[in-house]
């Protein structure tokens, strides 16, 4: 299954807040969706599962429109929210039967989910009463519980602590690995580089960057080097590097325990070294510079920051 | 459909399992069964004072003075010349007081029931605790009061005292023949059907609408709205809500029925104005009240759906409410006369036609076409106004903040069209 999303518009009213977004994902694989609050993560999403019409652009799935309402797609939407006075088996078994199961399979599935999720003792208990964390897992229960082709999780990992974290973390992994198409969105960045091998960022309702995140880091870390020292602290060392190399980089970036560089020439990395031994520079480190996530997001999304 | 379905037991069971509901429902059928039961093994509480004069000649002495009510009186004047006459005439334990203060302060400690000060021939003082809205006895003794003058008057023309007596006797019988429907007798029943209906439009209207309204401030409407098609959701919410509170009346009032037709003797049928409707009528109730239900359900439904916190619905759903009222107003009229123009033109604007038809078919008259081009109207509204409020309801989910006006949100859902 392949799910491409080309030049989606919406406009609430006379405000224009997705300019064209467009990107694709196939099963077995995850796109993270990344943005700062505002960047039209949810709206998109929400156009996605139909929940919104769109005002331009299309949907695609294997390249013909697609509609929601003809598949299996486990949501997990930003707004959570069950029935707080219901019991959590109540509400699991009346959405599996939603989305097409018998009761009996509805049933099968919750007690399945609850157990996976590690919430088994509180199917009977109403939700209300479980502590967000738990609340937080039944929600996720419910995202699952009609074994979905497509699974669509806006921001799923807001409100669990790092034991629940790795539960969901494991969840999702599984899922892909049962070749599921996963789009999720989130602030966690670290989630997001654990398990999706492309990636798409929004910012003021533009996708400005998309694609494959491992070529992604390999082409923001060209021509990038990033080095430290035993005796000097980066700030210092910054400067040595600005008095003493400009011929040869500039220094982009001063972090606590790397100076990130830009090469002025592609292949002057070995002029470098040399330079850097000749001034008796105690190196600690000194490779190619590889960018987390985090840095490409801020960079890409940090405008305003 | 199934989704229908599932939506539609999931509701249901909410009603159900609201403890409050069941408990209400129960208390209420038992009042209504204990209101019919209760009475018939109190003496004398469904027959009175009425049934024993009726039945005088059947009764003994002893039962007949039981019954009576003790009345004093004081003559104050000498006008009255023969006061055992005038007493005659109103059936009653007379009890003579030596002047006014004495008879007052029996009246006051309930002594005596009742008393009359005779001041003059034409001037009496009633005294009594309190005066009821339903007090005879001031009429009866006035009545009296005037037959003993009359047969005075005659004695004095020289009529023997049963001469003057069967002067007085002459008596009508007007039978009346009704070619139509008999209005005096249909009107409880019919004023009954509409409160009820009254009471389950804006009692449940509100619970549909809590109902909507609850899923949106819980966040779960997202889930919904993706999970299942908008139409089913609604039209699943509001069924049932119509279905809760159509079998919450039929216990009730059926347990009213059920309790009458076992205990009817002991009531001398003295309840028949209420219990004993014709079956055209309650067909008619029942396909004119439902289809007005629905209307009314549908829209408190859309209107659930147009605010973000259930404090804000009874402000949303006011003017709808009004709408409703204004239509109870206007069956109420009609109890007066079920031809009137208002009535009948009111039988045809879907809102009021619930009521309206209604009240035509069991105290007016009307045509049978009229019947059924009334309930097509109603029936078509109830559809069109369904598929509406499930597009509201649509629209309205997703939007959180200041309750949405419901031209606003018309105006958006045609511009999305």
């Amino acid at each position: 299954m392949k799910l491409e999303v080309r030049g989606l518009r919406k406009t609430f009213g006379e405000n224009e807040v997705l300019h064209g977004i467009s990107f694709s994902v196939e099963s077995g694989s995850a796109l993270g969706l990344l943005g700062r609050n505002g960047a039209g993560k949810t709206t998109t999403i929400r156009i996605l599962m139909d929940v919104f019409k769109s005002t331009g652009g299309t949907v695609l799935l294997d390249g013909k429109p697609f509609q929601p309402k003809q598949y299996h797609i486990g949501y997990l939407p930003e707004e959570r929210g069950l029935y707080p006075k219901k019991t959590v088996s109540e509400q699991l078994i009346y959405l599996g039967m939603l989305r097409g199961l018998s009761a009996k399979e509805a049933k099968e599935k919750m007690r399945w989910w609850l157990e996976r999720m590690g919430v088994t003792e509180y199917e009977n208990r109403k939700l209300e009463t479980l502590s967000k964390g738990n609340q937080q897992k039944v929600q996720l229960a419910q995202t699952l519980i009609c074994n979905p082709d497509i699974i669509i999780l806006d921001e799923p990992f807001s409100g669990l602590d790092p034991v629940n974290s790795q539960i969901l973390k494991d969840v999702i992994k599984e899922q892909i690995r049962d070749g599921k198409l996963v789009i999720f969105s989130s602030h966690q960045m670290s989630y997001v580089e654990e398990f999706c091998e492309d990636i798409a960022i929004l910012n003021h309702g533009e996708v400005v960057l998309s694609g494959d995140l491992r070529e992604i880091k390999r082409e923001f870390g060209r021509d990038r080097l990033a080095l430290s020292s035993l005796d000097e602290s980066t700030s210092d060392l910054a400067r040595r590097l600005n008095d003493m190399f400009s011929d040869l980089l500039e220094v982009e970036k001063v972090k606590k325990d790397r100076v990130i560089i830009r090469k002025k020439h592609p292949d002057n990395k070995n002029a470098i070294l040399s330079r850097l031994l000749e001034q008796d520079v105690d190196l600690e480190f000194f490779g190619l510079y590889e960018p987390s996530l985090n840095d490409i997001f801020v960079e890409k999304a940090g405008d305003e920051a | 459909m199934k989704q229908f379905l599932t939506v539609l037991k999931f509701e249901l069971n909410n009603y159900f399992k609201n403890k409050s509901f069941m408990v209400t429902t129960i208390l209420l059928a038992v009042l209504m069964v204990g209101i019919i039961v209760v009475p018939t093994f109190i003496p004398g509480l469904l027959g009175g004072k009425e049934s024993s004069q009726s039945q005088e000649s059947s009764q003994s002495g002893n039962a007949e003075e039981d019954s009576l009510d003790t009345l004093g009186f004081f003559v104050n004047t000498s006008e009255i010349e023969d006061v055992d006459t005038l007493l005659a005439f109103l059936p009653a334990k007379w009890e003579s007081f030596a002047d006014g203060e004495s008879l007052k302060e029996a009246v006051e400690s309930g002594e005596i029931e009742a008393g009359f000060i005779l001041n003059s021939a034409s001037d009496v003082t009633y005294v009594v605790n309190n005066l009821n809205i339903d007090d005879r006895l001031s009429q009866d003794f006035t009545e009296a009061f005037g037959s003993y003058q009359k047969q005075q008057y005659l004695l004095a023309k020289g009529l023997s005292a049963e001469e003057a007596a069967e002067a007085d006797n002459v008596t009508v019988n007007l039978q009346p023949e009704i070619l139509g429907k008999n209005s005096g007798r249909n009107y409880l029943y019919t004023y009954v059907l509409v409160f009820i209906i009254y009471f389950l439009i804006l009692f449940y209207g509100q619970m549909i609408a809590v109902s909507v309204t609850t899923e949106k401030s819980n966040r779960a409407i997202e889930i919904l709205v993706t999970s299942v098609n908008s139409n089913s959701l609604i039209f699943g919410k509001v069924l049932a809500g119509a279905i809760a509170g159509v079998l919450q009346m039929l216990l009730i009032v059926g347990s009213g029925f059920a309790a009458y037709g076992a205990f009817q003797d002991a009531w001398g049928g003295k309840l028949d104005m209420v219990f004993n409707i014709p079956g055209r009528v309650l067909a008619a109730y029942a396909v004119f009240g439902t289809l007005s239900y629905l209307l009314y359900a549908f829209i408190y439904g859309a209107l659930g759906a147009l605010v973000s916190k259930t404090e804000d619905i009874s402000k949303s759903s006011t003017p709808i409410t009004l709408v409703y009222v204004g239509s109870f107003l206007v069956a109420m009229l009609g109890l007066t006369n079920a031809d009137s123009a208002m009535v009948k033109v009111a039988s045809f604007i879907p809102f009021t036609s619930g009521n309206a038809m209604f009240i035509r078919v069991s105290m007016g008259s009307v045509a049978a076409w009229e019947i059924i081009l009334s309930g097509a109207v109603l029936l078509l509204s109830c559809i069109v106004t369904g598929v509406f409020a499930a597009k509201l309801f649509r629209f309205g989910t997703l939007h959180y903040g200041n309750p949405l006006k419901i031209t606003k949100a018309l105006k958006s859902v045609r511009q999305q069209q």
